[in-house]
C-alpha cells in the first residue's frame, strides 16, 4: 500500500473567505494529489424563504462585502422577470454603470490588495513580508495606484447608492433615485487618472509577466471551456446578453445560451469535502464539463471589447497563446484589461444625456411565478433563480455563483502547481506561495459561493500517514 | 479639503458595535461645519489613507469590547506599521502609518472608544453606551474645536 503524507495549507491567505489546501505527497515525497476546500458554510438560498421577494435584491446584497452590486443586479433582474417589466432605459444604463464601477474596484482590490505581493515582491518572497506593507516601501505609487482606482470605483457607487457597501438603490423594476448632473459631473471629472492609472498598471503588469515564465506555463494552464455573457455582436457585456462557451482551440462551443435557461447547460456536483459546489457543462457531463468564468473567460469568448484602448489590449492578449489563452495566470491581465473597458465605458454611458432622465423605476405587482436574472459579477456569471407564492413571499430560491463555476478548474490548477513546485521532503515557502497564488488568480470569493470574516495567519503543515507533524511553516 | 475627518467604525447591526455610527448621525447636522468631514465605515480599509493625509486632526470613533460598558477613553495614536497579511481590516495606527508611508501624513490622531456591552445582532444600544452619547458627542466637539483654534494664527 501507498504511504501518503500530506500537506495541509489552512487558511488560505489573501483571499475572500476561508479555505484550505491539501497536497497529498507519494513515497518519493512528489504532489500525488491536491484538494482546495471551502470550509464556511452560509446557506442564503434557505434563509430567504419566506421573504417578499421585494427585500431579494437587499436582502442578496449581504452575500459580500466586496461584491454586493453584483448580487443587487442579478436579484433586482431576476425581480424584474417577477414583475414581467421592462425597467426603464435611464434604469438600464444607470445598473451598467454601478456594475462596472464594481468591476473596476473589485478587480483593483484583486491585483493591487491581494496579489501585488506576489507580483511585485516575488512568489519566493520572505512571507513575513509578502503583504501590502512590502508593497507600500517597495513601489509606493503602484499602492496610491491601487488606492486611487478602488476610490474611483467605490466612489461611484456611494455616489449613484448612497453608499459603498451594500447599497440598496437598485430595486425591481429599476432603481429607486435618478443621477444627478452634479453627480454625473464629478464622477466623468474622475475618469482621465483612472484611465491614467489603469494603462500605466497594464504596462507594469505586462513588463513583469516576463519574470513568471514558470508560473505562466504551470498555473492552470490546461484546456477548458470557458463561458461568459457577450452581446449580439459577441462584444463584452456585463449586464444582459446571450451565454457563450468558447473551447480550448479558441473556437465557440456553444452560442446564444439563454441565461434564464442554465439549468438546461449548467450542472452542479457536491463532494463530500468541500461547501462549494462544482458546476459543469452538463453536455460534457461530470467532470469533462470542467469550465472557467470571470475576466480570463469573458476575454477568451469575446469578440471585441467596443473602446478604443479596451480592444487594442484585447487584441494583444489574444495573441499570448495559440488558441485560448489558457493559462489562469493571465486573469490578472484580463482583469486590468477589463478595468480599462469599464472605464472608458463608463465615460461613453455617462456622456449620454438618458442617464439623467428622472423616469428610472417601472411599477408592477408580481406577475410570473418565476423569475431569473443573471450578470457578469467580477469573478464570472452569476445566476439568481427565484420562485414565488400568490403572495409574492419567496418560496425556493437558487445561486449559481462565479466561484463554485470555477472549482473544478482551481482544484486542478492546484493540482497542476503543486506537481510542478512542491518537494515535500524540502518544504520552502515559495513552494506553497504558488500553491496559493494560483488560487489567488482566480480571485475566489467563498462568502459568496457558499452563501466570515477573520484572522487569516498561514499554517502549512506536513504530515506521516499518523498525523504526526514532520514540518511547519507558520506565516504570520 | 476638511480640517477635521472624523471616522466612524463599526457594524451598525451589531448593537453596540454601531455606537461610532450614532455618533455620526448625531453630528451631521445641518450646523456642522464645512470644515469637518464625517466617514461612517464597518472596517478600516486602506482606500481611507488618502482622506486620512489630507486633514489635520483624524478622530476615530470605535467601540470596544473591554472595560467597563459606558466608559469614554479618548487616545492620541501615532502611526505603527503592521505586518498582517490581512487585506480590509487594519488598525487605526497602521491607517496612519499608510498614510504616513504612501502621502507623508503629518496630522494628529485620536482613537475614541466606548466600552460596549452587547455585541450581538441588533441594532440598539445597551443602555450604558446609550448614556454615554451625549459626553461621545460632547468631546468629540471639543477635540474638533481644539484642534480649530491650535491653527488659528493668533492676531
Amino acid at each position: 500500500m501507498e504511504n501518503k503524507k500530506t500537506i495541509v495549507i489552512d487558511p488560505v491567505t489573501r483571499i475572500e473567505g476561508h479555505a484550505k489546501i491539501t497536497l497529498h505527497l507519494n513515497d518519493q515525497g512528489d504532489v500525488a494529489d491536491a484538494r482546495f476546500h471551502v470550509t464556511q458554510f452560509r446557506g442564503f438560498e434557505k434563509f430567504c424563504e419566506g421573504r417578499p421577494f421585494t427585500e431579494m435584491p437587499s436582502l442578496m446584497a449581504r452575500i459580500c462585502g466586496i461584491c454586493p452590486v453584483s448580487h443587487l443586479i442579478a436579484s433586482a433582474k431576476a425581480c424584474d422577470a417577477l414583475l414581467a417589466v421592462r425597467i426603464p432605459p435611464a434604469a438600464d444604463k444607470l445598473r451598467r454603470v454601478i456594475n462596472m464601477a464594481q468591476i473596476v474596484q473589485s478587480h483593483a482590490l484583486s491585483v493591487f490588495h491581494l496579489s501585488s505581493p506576489d507580483l511585485l515582491l516575488g512568489m519566493d518572497a520572505d512571507p513575513a513580508k509578502s503583504n501590502l506593507w512590502g508593497v507600500f516601501e517597495k513601489d509606493p505609487q503602484l499602492a496610491r495606484d491601487g488606492i486611487h482606482l478602488r476610490q474611483f470605483g467605490q466612489q461611484i457607487i456611494e455616489r449613484l447608492g448612497g453608499k459603498r457597501i451594500h447599497p440598496a438603490w437598485v430595486v425591481p423594476g429599476g432603481v429607486s433615485q435618478p443621477l444627478s448632473q452634479q453627480d454625473r459631473d464629478a464622477i466623468l471629472s474622475a475618469i482621465p487618472e483612472a484611465l491614467t492609472i489603469a494603462l500605466r498598471t497594464l504596462s507594469w503588469l505586462k513588463k513583469i509577466t516576463e519574470t513568471f515564465r514558470e508560473e505562466v506555463i504551470s498555473f492552470g494552464n490546461f484546456p477548458s471551456l470557458f463561458m461568459g455573457t457577450v452581446k449580439e455582436n459577441g462584444g463584452i457585456t456585463f449586464y444582459d446578453g446571450k451565454i457563450r462557451f468558447g473551447d480550448a482551440t479558441g473556437n465557440i462551443a456553444a452560442d446564444g445560451l439563454d441565461p434564464a435557461r442554465y439549468f438546461d447547460f449548467l450542472g452542479e456536483k457536491v463532494e463530500t469535502w468541500s461547501y462549494l459546489k462544482s458546476s459543469y457543462y452538463k453536455p460534457h457531463g461530470f467532470p469533462d464539463g470542467m469550465y472557467r468564468v470571470g475576466p480570463l473567460a469573458r476575454l477568451n469568448v469575446v469578440d471585441r471589447c467596443g473602446t478604443e484602448l479596451a480592444d487594442q489590449e484585447l487584441a494583444e492578449f489574444k495573441e499570448l497563446q495559440r488558441g485560448a489563452v489558457l493559462s489562469s495566470f493571465h486573469y490578472h491581465l484580463a482583469r486590468l484589461i477589463e478595468i480599462l473597458y469599464c472605464v472608458e465605458r463608463l465615460e461613453h454611458l455617462l456622456n449620454d444625456p438618458e442617464i439623467l432622465s428622472k423616469h428610472v423605476r417601472s411599477e408592477a405587482k408580481p406577475n410570473a411565478p418565476e423569475g431569473v436574472g443573471s450578470a457578469e459579477a467580477p469573478r464570472g456569471t452569476l445566476f439568481h433563480h427565484y420562485k414565488i407564492d400568490e403572495h409574492g413571499l419567496i418560496r425556493w430560491a437558487n445561486l449559481i455563483i462565479a466561484t463554485g463555476q470555477n472549482n473544478l478548474a482551481m482544484n486542478r490548477s492546484v493540482l497542476q502547481v503543486a506537481k510542478h513546485f512542491v518537494r515535500g521532503n524540502a518544504l520552502m515557502p515559495g513552494m506553497l506561495n504558488r500553491v496559493e497564488a494560483v488560487i489567488r488568480s482566480y480571485d475566489p470569493c467563498l462568502s459568496c459561493s457558499t452563501h466570515a470574516l477573520g484572522e487569516m495567519p498561514l499554517r502549512v503543515q506536513l504530515l506521516d500517514p499518523e498525523g504526526s507533524i514532520l514540518a511547519e511553516v507558520v506565516r504570520p | 479639503m476638511p480640517r477635521v475627518l472624523i471616522i466612524a467604525y463599526g457594524n451598525p447591526l451589531r448593537c453596540d458595535d454601531g455606537l461610532a455610527w450614532r455618533v455620526a448621525e448625531a453630528l451631521s447636522q445641518p450646523d456642522l461645519p464645512s470644515d469637518i468631514a464625517i466617514i461612517t465605515s464597518h472596517q478600516l480599509t486602506p482606500e481611507l489613507a488618502q482622506p486620512i493625509s489630507q486633514a489635520s486632526t483624524i478622530l476615530f470613533l470605535d467601540a470596544a469590547r473591554s472595560g467597563v460598558p459606558g466608559d469614554v477613553l479618548s487616545v492620541p495614536l501615532n502611526p505603527q506599521p503592521g505586518s498582517s497579511a490581512f487585506t480590509h481590516n487594519f488598525s487605526p495606527q497602521a491607517l496612519l502609518a499608510i498614510a504616513q508611508e504612501l502621502y507623508g501624513l503629518s496630522a494628529e490622531a485620536f482613537l475614541i472608544s466606548v466600552s460596549g456591552e452587547c455585541f450581538d445582532h441588533g441594532d440598539t444600544l445597551s443602555p450604558k453606551v446609550f448614556e454615554s452619547l451625549p459626553r461621545v458627542i460632547h468631546h468629540v466637539r471639543e477635540l474638533s474645536n481644539r484642534s480649530a483654534s491650535a491653527i488659528v494664527p493668533s492676531s
